[in-house]
């Protein structure tokens, strides 16, 4: 497995798309929420976070991604994780993230 | 394949990513026996949080930890230790999403998660160092 991240980002109408690539830890973490913050505009109101590619996430990584709902929170904008690994999706639950952050099976179904 | 026990020792130093070796070894045992993604997927959160927490804990003059697996088809017992001043595991308060929202430190969910996707752990601390033993059930 290697350490190196990607990230990219997509706007669809008043939708920011993120889709992260490889093991999000607290390097990858800040780097999204960098992203977030240069990409989300003031007329957007949900971004869809694509974890495809990601299938290892670290605590430390997912303060970022908590960083983000807190922001989107403050906006009443909303945040969909998509094509979670079945463990993200444990961890992720464990934390209580889906109190705050919805969920899809895809982007495209998180776009409808 | 064999019916005894594989092990795996390391000694990872303090560098970015290390977890990602030990998370190697892992995935290779584990294919070894055939163990279901599902529960290779929890192990290695185990071993990822565990290994992160000591590293921090590790201080300065041992900026190491050691990292043992124990795996058969039926059960992983993973040991990770660390030589730093030690830590009250009592003491750690158990992490709140609600809190965690609006707060500056959104940190902390290592123990919770460990704890969560274990099915038995035990912190021993002392001013020398914090070992943390786990056991996950893989069948």
């Amino acid at each position: 497995m290697s350490s190196d991240f990607n990230i990219i980002s997509e706007t669809h109408d008043k939708i920011l798309v993120l889709r992260t690539d490889g093991y999000i830890n607290n390097v990858a973490g800040e780097k999204i929420l960098d992203e977030f913050s240069k990409s989300f505009t003031e007329d957007m109101n949900k971004v869809i976070m694509d974890l495809e590619k990601s299938k290892v996430v670290n605590s430390i990584g997912i303060s970022y991604l908590i960083d983000i709902i807190e922001k989107l929170n403050e906006r009443n904008g909303k945040l969909v994780f998509t094509n979670l690994d079945p463990t993200i999706d444990k961890t992720f639950n464990i934390m209580g993230i889906f109190q705050f952050a919805q969920k899809a099976e895809s982007v495209e179904a998180a776009l409808k | 394949m064999i019916d005894t026990d594989l092990k795996l020792e390391i000694k990872l130093p303090k560098v970015p990513d290390i977890e990602l070796v030990a998370i190697q070894g892992l995935e290779k045992m584990g294919g070894y026996f055939g163990i279901s993604e599902d529960k290779i997927g929890e192990a290695r959160v185990l071993v990822t949080e565990a290994i992160i927490n000591g590293l921090e804990h590790s201080g300065g003059e041992e900026p190491y930890v050691n990292v043992e697996f124990t795996m058969t088809k039926d059960k992983l017992i993973i040991l990770v230790t660390d030589y730093g001043k030690g830590f009250d595991p009592n003491s750690v308060p158990a992490p709140e999403i609600e809190n965690k929202l609006g707060s500056k430190n959104k940190r902390g969910w290592g123990l919770k998660l460990m704890k969560s996707m274990s099915d038995d752990l035990v912190i021993e601390s002392k001013p020398t160092g914090t070992k943390i033993s786990i056991i996950k059930n893989l069948s």
